[in-house]
């Protein structure tokens, strides 16, 4: 009893505990709000909408896991197995789509695939005039941009699986005679199945809660649908009734990712490492393997960037320059670096005491800061504006609500890389200091801060960058004079002024390059 | 990963930056100056503010602007109460005008500049709101798929052979919700839900977000018709004067409801600190000058008698606008969005 009331007077618990509902209570608000719905807005939109916006969200995600499972993973064998000129570039290049926000990637191929755009005037050369290829807008293009935009999430996984397995199980095989293709389809995958289930329900995840590409993109899913209820309803009730399943589908994703993350520690301990053999293609083999990759890194990457690159120089590119552009890149740097700041802020403490005093209570707080996982970009906007409106109206309009979306939206990213830092830190260092006379003050600022200095950069960094790109929370939210260059990208690609949407978009991209370099050797999982 | 190590420095310069920038009251929505309105705009951008610039150069009063989609920002307006920051709001409808209006929102104004500019029909009764610039809701048409005279009417684009030939846009579209209450308020409910069901079925995946990709979906013939505001097809064809597309004024038959008008309207939120400037502003727009400017921007129809109408359009006295009242089309718009929301469209 006495502990409990210990820990409960704390003021780091205070602030935990403070953390947790603040993420908690909007979720809670949600939920009660889409529950105490007239049932006859149930059933209204049971009959109309949303059987059809689960099977588009749901069949989208399993159309993009299919294709980012078979480009992930031979990707990730091709740069760890086979020995080709120019592997070690090709291993780093794979990981530049990241960097592409998933609107910008939509903007770009709904310019090339569009009705009269250049690939269908390339293919009318060979087919003649009449000829059409399909529209991007559509199920087949979303799932291309989709897929292109995420599948480095399973050729990272799948890449560091295959670094750290024992090969000793591969050559054994080779050894009892197993031919080689055997051994990659009863040794190595099944070795590999729970990091590319991890990568998968990752890549899930994100597409059932990406907002961007769907919406310039118009393929309805339960995220587009539930903006399109907030700004087009003049109450917000089937706006949570669809945030509610929306929360719950994710829910499912987020589980399985974590059970065949957990699945996955199981092995990867054992055996000695040694660096697997490399084989080693003749010119033929490395040039299919050198155009393979290409294509990839080009569709996802370089053909966009290339063009964002050329549009930004045209003329009416260069004559949005101006002062109020600079605004733009002000306004996003002001409100990352807030968000970035305040989530740091809040996972430290909550990453801290769950890894010094796992206490059910601890534990139960840092699990609620993961609940931003669930909460797709417009169901947080919905989540802050309904909480903000019935508890501190004050602050209505105001960057403090964006900047609570932002930091509710992107803490676990941030707590990735933290929580990690912590619990490889021994607690007896801290307990050294105390012994030798140190307070709890100064053992805090003296021996753990700066230990977990690095961990702390790279969360700042991942927050930063999410928010930078962030797009349907800050369109609902952002107080007067505050767009963003996301806002930009947006408002100027949806009226397809391709040009004009441009210099936004390159600039985004050129920022989370040197981000996403410093992630990729730390935390990338929520880059 | 070495220079993440070398970073204290720079980490603390951040840190200490960001120390002042909080310190700076950047949450606390700033008191604007006295000098300067703060306007919530559904129109877009690009279309509004030329007109604020031209004010701005008239006046020296600076403006902030906040463009966004209508009914979000009468949900805003409504949300933050007497402490919005918004001085005045701009709307394409006037259905969201009168709900904003009925709401509470908008101060009624006793000007004889309004009631001298712009007739009774185009603004509310006690002029919490004033339309601006009348636009119609039309059919705009690819001249090499499509004789004119093969629609005379809107509910001609339900019929089963227009399958995947047209375009609309998506339900939460102000127009559209505009539009179908004065379908639903001349014909009825019955009517209407089957005009709605062979547009659904019709338009199947061609459901746009912006009007304007309708109308060069219609230039590039990837469609043959689509429903959209008439200036839109006098942009596209600003642009590009060989796109093979026309506006078709529906509903002119004997007997039809008339073309479907709509007014962009603006007015004055009832919480503002700076009335004079904001009425500076509406005066501004009702003139002559500034109903030239406002409407020839868009394409639109000025609503003051003695403006000219930019000889691109169809002229004005050439057809019959619907009957339907428009301070109308708010008492109408709740029922119809769930007509709307019934029939599925998306």
């Amino acid at each position: 009893m006495s502990t409990i009331r210990q820990q409960l007077a704390s003021p780091l618990q205070l602030l935990v505990l403070a953390s947790a509902g603040i993420i908690l209570l909007p979720l809670g608000y949600v939920t009660a709000q889409a529950l105490s719905a007239d049932p006859v807005v149930w059933s209204r939109l049971w009959a109309t909408r949303i059987p059809e916006l689960l099977f588009n969200t749901v069949s989208l995600a399993a159309s993009v896991a299919v294709i980012t499972l078979v480009l992930g993973v031979s990707t990730a064998w091709l740069v760890t197995r086979v020995d080709f000129p120019g592997r070690r570039l090709w291993e780093g290049a794979l990981v530049l789509p990241l960097a592409m926000p998933t609107y910008v990637l939509a903007y770009v191929y709904s310019y090339l695939l569009g009705f009269g755009g250049p690939v269908e005037h390339l293919w009318q050369l060979v087919a003649g005039p009449q000829a059409r290829i399909f529209s991007p807008h559509s199920y087949g293009g979303a799932t291309l941009v989709m897929a292109l935009d995420t599948f480095p999430f399973v050729y990272l996984l799948s890449r560091s699986a295959l670094l750290s397995m024992n090969v000793s199980f591969e050559e054994v095989a080779r050894a009892s005679g197993v031919s080689r293709l055997s051994t990659l389809w009863r040794v190595t995958l099944p070795l590999m199945r729970p990091s590319i289930a991890a990568g998968v329900a990752l890549v899930i995840l994100y597409v059932v809660s990406d907002f961007g590409a769907v919406s310039l993109l118009r393929y309805q899913t339960l995220t587009y649908a539930v903006f399109q209820q907030m700004t087009g309803r003049s109450d917000n009730t089937a706006a949570s009734i669809l945030s509610l399943l929306l929360v719950g589908l994710a829910l499912i994703f987020l589980i399985t990712e974590r059970w065949f993350r957990q699945r996955s520690r199981f092995y990867q301990t054992t055996g000695r490492y040694r660096a697997p053999q490399r084989h080693r293609y003749g010119w033929f083999g490395a040039l299919a393997v050198t155009g393979y990759l290409g294509l990839i890194v080009g569709a996802a990457f370089a053909l966009p960037a290339s063009l964002l690159i050329q549009w930004s120089l045209s003329p009416e590119a260069q004559a949005t320059l101006d002062s109020r552009f600079f605004g733009f890149v002000w306004n996003s740097g002001i409100l990352a670096t807030s968000a970035a700041t305040g989530g740091v802020l809040i996972c430290l403490p909550l990453a801290y005491l769950a890894s010094r005093r796992p206490t059910m209570l601890n534990l139960g707080c840092l699990q609620a800061a993961y609940a931003g996982y669930v909460l797709p970009g417009p169901v947080a906007a919905l989540a802050v504006l309904v909480l903000f409106s019935k508890l501190a109206p004050v602050f209505y309009g105001s960057v403090l609500i964006l900047i609570v979306a932002y930091v509710i939206h992107f803490l676990p990213a941030g707590l990735q890389s933290l929580e990690p830092a912590l619990q490889h830190m021994s607690p007896n260092l801290e307990e050294v200091a105390r012994t030798l006379g140190l307070g709890i003050r100064d053992t805090w600022r003296r021996v753990t801060l700066p230990l977990v200095r690095n961990g702390f950069v790279v969360a700042w960094v991942l927050m930063f960058l999410q928010t930078m790109k962030e797009l349907p929370a800050t369109l609902l939210l952002r107080p007067v004079g505050f767009d963003t260059l996301a806002i930009r990208v947006w408002m100027e690609a949806s009226e397809e002024y391709y040009q004009l949407a441009a210099p936004s978009a390159l600039l985004i991209v050129l920022l989370s390059l040197p981000a996403l370099a410093l992630l990729i050797s730390k935390d990338w999982r929520a880059a | 990963m070495s220079f993440v190590y070398s970073l204290p420095a720079l980490h603390r310069t951040i840190l200490s930056g960001l120390v002042l920038l909080f310190t700076a009251g950047i949450f606390v929505p700033s008191a604007p100056a006295a000098d300067k309105l703060t306007i919530y705009s559904g129109r877009s951008e690009r279309l509004i503010k030329p007109v604020l610039d031209a004010f701005t150069a008239n006046t020296g009063i600076q403006i902030e602007l906040l463009s966004s989609g209508t009914t979000e920002l009468v949900n805003r307006l409504k949300s933050e109460g007497d402490r919005t920051p918004a001085d005045l709001l701009i709307t394409n409808d006037a259905g969201s005008l009168e709900l904003a209006r009925a709401a509470g929102l908008l101060h009624p104004l006793n000007m004889r500049e309004i009631e001298r500019a712009i007739p009774a029909q185009f603004r509310a009764p006690d002029n919490a709101w004033v339309g601006l610039s009348g636009r119609f809701w039309i059919v705009v048409y690819n001249r090499t798929m499509v004789q004119p005279d093969q629609v005379k009417s809107l509910l001609d684009l339900a019929d089963p052979k227009w399958k995947d030939k047209i375009a609309i846009p998506n339900s939460g579209s102000e127009y559209l919700q505009a539009g179908v209450s004065v379908i639903r308020a001349t014909y009825g409910d019955e009517k209407t839900r089957q005009f709605l069901q062979g547009l659904k079925t019709n338009a199947d995946s061609q459901v746009y977000q912006k009007s304007s990709q309708i109308v060069d979906a219609v230039a590039k013939g990837q469609v043959a018709l689509g429903i959209v505001n008439h200036y839109y097809v006098y942009r596209h064809l600003a642009a590009q004067p060989d796109a093979p597309i026309a506006v078709l004024m529906p509903d002119q038959q004997e007997g039809g409801m008339g073309a479907i008008m709509n007014v962009a309207g603006v007015g004055i939120v009832k919480s503002t600190k700076h009335m004079d400037s904001a009425k500076l502003l509406v005066e501004f727009l009702v003139a002559q000058a500034g109903q030239k400017l406002f409407a020839d921007l868009d394409k639109e129809y000025p609503l003051h008698p003695d403006v000219k109408t930019d000889p691109a359009l169809v002229e004005r006295k050439s057809f019959r606008a619907a009957l339907v009242p428009l301070a109308k089309l708010a008492e109408l718009r709740e029922p119809t969005i769930a007509l709307i929301e019934e029939v599925g469209l998306r």
